[in-house]
């Protein structure tokens, strides 16, 4: 027979600790967005001077861009299925079937498009970055970089930023052209609208400022992913166990402020005035 | 070759008559390093000059490591001066940090990007550079691929492509069965002969630091307990030397203090 004794903690305790989680939660938050911003501007800096490896950079794109395009795709394909089907239902109601077209690529060029690439993006590459340069870390491969007298910033972090800058307009203008595919059909099959009814609706609705926001937001991903994955890679030691909480750490914070960025975008692009 | 230099016990003889020494290559100042409330360098002082291989020799977490790093700045010491006589200079990480994702040959490419070399001659100086640790036939390999031998060769090859004036050795033979050790101790050797540098090795192997080192220090605790030759080591009546070349437990070192 078991007897249980009741845990109890003093809620002074308590309130102190949780105090000193939320400070120490925001001291470590504030030091990665510092990490960034210098990480960016050392970045810039490489850039504008044209220090930059571009048969890295050509492979890093290859990593990053190619080795997306069909997870994005099945990402992109599914969420404009959903989203297509959800949107003809509620104009069929209204009779707006014509509509549904705009509707749509209008969903897809300003939000769904870039968020989806940025997602896939942070899942795949921005925690595979993480793990790479932790474990480069941890097994003293940046120590040798240095020794060499060799930047870690200029021979890894430029040749993904500027790959990650390059590829993920391509990237979202592909999710965004899978989704319209996904609309195309499902308008069809659920709302018997013709694909040259849908494409007219299209024409009609999106404008060259829906593409400068996309191509915004798209570029703000690539930052962000690549900017933060690297700080926070560049500056884990420990061991195997840090890997795994770098990798959690950077799609804990890619995500968030992809989110968030995507928002103040939108905000500042569309909101009424 | 590498044992033409030793005498019949098998110690290094001196690196040269001390007139033909010079300026100190290497010459650290009353170092003192503290990682938190921690103190693990506690006024570290010596000299190494050209063709010398100076020992660092002590326990695990004696501030060995500490020291190379901070003679190639990777860490910035308290207090104290680190000077080197030439900027020149390689060091063979203990777990050889080869970069995954490049060959043997991306990787010998390395310490040459700030040269003016022509592509040519880089790649002429990378083929000479493996031919001499034995690597010429694993130029497009990577590192995954190598065993932990050919890893460490390697990590020498790229130590010294450049022409290392100083070459610093952080465990260059941990981990190594006694027959790569042997080849590793004589690659150190031949390097240092070849290119008449100053050279630290650290370690706590026995068969290297007999083997390799002309001057020995021995440290503890974040201080010199020791200093002198590895002849000179096995007899003495230093209660840390004795204790540590004997490999007893009787003695200072398992107390922590000096």
């Amino acid at each position: 027979m078991t007897s249980s004794v009741p845990i109890s903690v003093p809620k002074k305790e308590f309130r102190v600790k949780l105090l000193d989680f939320i400070v120490l939660q925001f001291a470590v938050g504030w030091e990665l967005i510092g990490q960034v911003i210098v990480m960016l501007f050392q970045t810039l800096r490489y850039i504008f001077t044209g220090q930059v490896d571009l048969e890295e950079t050509v492979r890093q794109a290859y990593m990053i861009g190619v080795k997306s395009f069909i997870v994005v795709a099945i990402t992109a394909l599914f969420t404009g299925f959903a989203m297509s089907l959800q949107i003809a239902r509620e104009l069929v109601l209204f009779g707006a079937d014509t509509a549904i077209g705009g509707v749509v690529s209008l969903a897809l060029v300003r939000e769904i498009g870039p968020i989806t690439a940025g997602v896939i993006v942070a899942g795949r590459v921005g925690s595979s970055i993480a793990a790479e340069l932790t474990t480069m870390m941890i097994t003293e491969q940046i120590d040798a970089l240095k020794v060499m007298r060799i930047d870690p910033v200029q021979f890894l972090v430029v040749p993904r930023f500027v790959a990650a800058f390059c590829m993920m307009p391509v990237l979202s203008i592909y999710a965004m052209a899978v989704g319209l595919i996904a609309g195309i059909w499902i308008a069809q099959v659920a709302a018997n609208v013709p694909p040259s009814t849908f494409l007219d609706s299209v024409k009609q609705t999106i404008l060259d400022r829906d593409f400068v926001v996309h191509f915004t937001k798209s570029w703000i991903n690539a930052t962000i992913v690549v900017m933060f994955s690297c700080a926070v890679g560049l500056n884990t030691r420990g061991g195997a166990e840090d890997v795994g909480i770098a990798t959690t750490r950077t799609i804990v914070w890619t995500m968030t402020m992809i989110f968030i960025f995507n928002y103040v975008v939108t905000s500042l692009t569309y909101a009424p005035r | 070759m590498a044992q033409s230099n030793h005498d019949a016990e098998g110690f290094r003889n001196e690196p040269g008559q001390s007139a033909e020494r010079g300026k100190a290559m290497i010459s650290v100042r009353d170092l003192h390093k503290s990682f938190g409330h921690q103190e693990v360098l506690k006024g570290i002082s010596f000299e190494v000059y050209a063709g010398e291989t100076l020992g660092i020799i002590g326990p695990s977490g004696c501030g060995k490591s500490t020291i190379l790093k901070l003679l190639c700045g990777l860490l910035i010491p308290d207090s104290g001066s680190v000077t080197l006589g030439s900027d020149r200079y390689g060091l063979v990480f203990q777990g050889s940090a080869l970069l995954n994702s490049l060959s043997v040959t991306e990787n010998l490419r390395l310490p040459l990007r700030s040269s003016k070399m022509s592509k040519e001659d880089e790649n002429a100086k990378i083929a000479q550079t493996l031919k001499l640790v034995g690597l010429e036939d694993f130029r497009n390999a990577f590192p995954g691929n190598l065993s932990g031998g050919q890893q460490k060769r390697t990590s020498f090859a790229r130590a010294i492509v450049n022409d290392p004036q100083i070459i610093l050795y952080d465990e260059p033979t941990t981990g190594l069965d006694p027959v790569m050790s042997t080849v590793i101790e004589d690659y150190m050797i031949t390097l240092e002969t070849k290119l008449h540098a100053a050279s630290i090795v650290v370690t706590h192997q026995y068969s290297t630091w007999t083997k390799t080192a002309h001057r020995i220090i021995l440290m503890h605790a974040g201080k010199i307990v020791w200093e002198g030759r590895p002849e000179e080591a096995v007899v003495s009546e230093n209660p840390f030397m004795k204790q540590f070349a004997h490999a007893t437990r009787e003695g200072p070192m398992l107390a922590g203090t000096v």
